[in-house]
């Protein structure tokens, strides 16, 4: 059993990312059974795509430099969240607000919203521990709140997120470079099952310290997910797995 | 959405050595020109991604894919399908000159226009870098340097275009700046496809005259007069 509770169950959940903004998921042989979907990032305002290649392929995995597009937060609302509130589900959204205010902002037009159990903020890769601590610090409130911090950052920043209130914190795509088909090196995240190692260590460093930790990174099946439970972490996301 | 369970019959090379295979399946599970089908191991996932397919060739009781295929598929793998998914080609009944042309390294993914543009009664003509196997000989096929000058002869246009040179389309057709194409046409916006519509992840996100749409679910498939920036 996982040592901290949320209501997520089964401790199971996709990564922002994975399934969309109105996330449908219906449960195939060989697939998790998920207690909670979690949103695409959205911003404030409406995001386009990254210009140039977004995408290479290694061994290992892919590396992906999407820029999170997303039509905004209104839009996503208005698109959106009559499915929110039928989904068999409950539903945390992903927000990625540029400042403190903005996340505040968008929290108060979520927290209203049916099924909506909670958020996680996503920040930015390199972001530094006063400005992480500010931005968790404005939407700590009513609703559940999660913290996905950049992996290479995530034992640095985690203690600052629960001293500032956050329920727990999640962990990021690790960040990569490859050079893309076309032989220009592109910046980006990475997936697929060679971060497995890596995020597993950093969710029992974590987990040592007694920091309710959502595992996420390159988990490519339920005993990799029981795996990550046993380690300590609180719950386990998939991301790419979703995809094969 | 629907998922049909397909067996890999056969793999082959096509004529610049890339992997192919025949996939047996469901009537349903076969994608029309330019829509594709989401691919996965029947017995559990084995690969980092699953694999967009593209018919290269069709029939009743399934399809060749277009490359490539997941290294780990042997003769005999049991495989599930989803979809297929996105919107193709819709070849004009009327056009009776089609014209084919493949940026990318392969030409495969329009040939299963070159049937159904014959079975129209259509002359056909193919602009690739690659010659496609078997091709029946009323099709005439030039190298893809050769289409600019060719372009008043066809009254439709089929292209198959990397992503990455989408912005170009237009200089890559010869149109200077402000010509509009002699015909219309339709262009398979060919991009690697993570998600397959699945997340909307926008990895495959093109840039339209009427705004960002994905390959994976508004497309591949647009008409070529949407793609503003080439200035056609």
């Amino acid at each position: 059993m996982p040592k901290y509770d949320f209501g997520i169950n089964p401790p199971y959940l996709n990564a922002a990312g994975s399934l969309g903004f109105a996330p449908r998921y219906k449960p195939e042989p060989n697939r998790p059974t998920l207690g909670a979907l979690v949103t695409n990032p959205i911003s404030l305002a409406p995001r386009t795509p990254s210009q140039g290649p977004r995408f290479a392929a290694y061994p290992g995995g892919f590396l992906l430099h999407t820029g999170y597009p997303n039509p905004g937060l209104s839009a996503v609302i208005r698109l959106h969240a009559a499915a929110w509130s039928r989904s068999p589900l409950p539903v945390i959204v992903h927000i990625l607000g540029q400042s403190p205010a903005e996340n505040a902002q968008m929290v108060q037009r979520l927290e209203t919203l049916e099924n909506v159990i909670g958020v996680e903020v996503g920040l930015p890769p390199g972001v530094s521990a006063a400005e992480a601590s500010a931005m968790a610090k404005a939407v700590v409130g009513e609703t559940l709140v999660i913290v996905r911090l950049p992996m290479e950052q995530a034992l640095e920043l985690a203690p600052l997120m629960i001293d500032a209130g956050a329920a727990a914190v999640s962990l990021g795509a690790p960040r990569g470079a490859l050079p893309a088909a076309s032989g220009k090196i592109i910046e980006g995240r990475l997936y697929g099952p060679a971060v497995f190692p890596h995020a597993l260590q950093i969710v029992r460093s974590l987990a040592r310290q007694n920091i309710p930790v959502i595992a996420a990174g390159g988990v490519y099946s339920q005993a990799q997910a029981e795996i990550m439970l046993e380690a300590g972490a609180a719950a386990v996301q998939f991301d790419s797995f979703l995809w094969t | 959405m629907q998922s049909h369970r397909a067996r890999v019959r056969e793999i082959s090379l096509d004529k610049s050595g890339e992997a192919q295979a025949w996939i047996e399946c469901p009537a349903a599970a076969v994608p029309t020109p330019g829509r594709y089908v989401r691919a996965r191991s029947a017995v559990g996932p084995d690969v980092v991604l699953a694999q967009a397919l593209f018919a290269a060739g069709r029939k009743k009781d399934g399809f060749l894919t277009a490359p490539p295929i997941p290294v780990s598929w042997t003769p005999g793998s049991e495989i599930s399908l989803t979809g297929p998914l996105g919107k193709g080609f819709t070849l004009p009944v009327s056009a009776r000159r089609i014209l084919l042309a493949a940026f990318s390294p392969t030409a495969s993914r329009l040939l299963p226009l070159v049937d159904q543009a014959l079975a129209n009664g259509a002359d056909v003509a193919i602009f690739s870098n690659s010659i496609p196997n078997d091709l029946p000989s009323r099709v005439e096929v030039s190298p893809l340097k050769l289409l600019p000058e060719n372009l008043a002869w066809g009254d439709f246009l089929a292209l198959d275009l990397p992503l990455e040179l989408v912005e170009n389309a237009g200089s890559l057709l010869g149109l200077k700046s402000g010509q509009f194409l002699p015909c219309p046409g339709q262009v398979l916006v060919f991009s690697p496809l993570p998600c397959s519509g699945q997340a909307q992840c926008g990895a495959c996100a093109v840039r339209l005259n009427r705004g960002w749409k994905l390959a994976c679910e508004d497309g591949p498939v647009f008409n070529l007069s949407e793609l503003i920036h080439a200035k056609i």
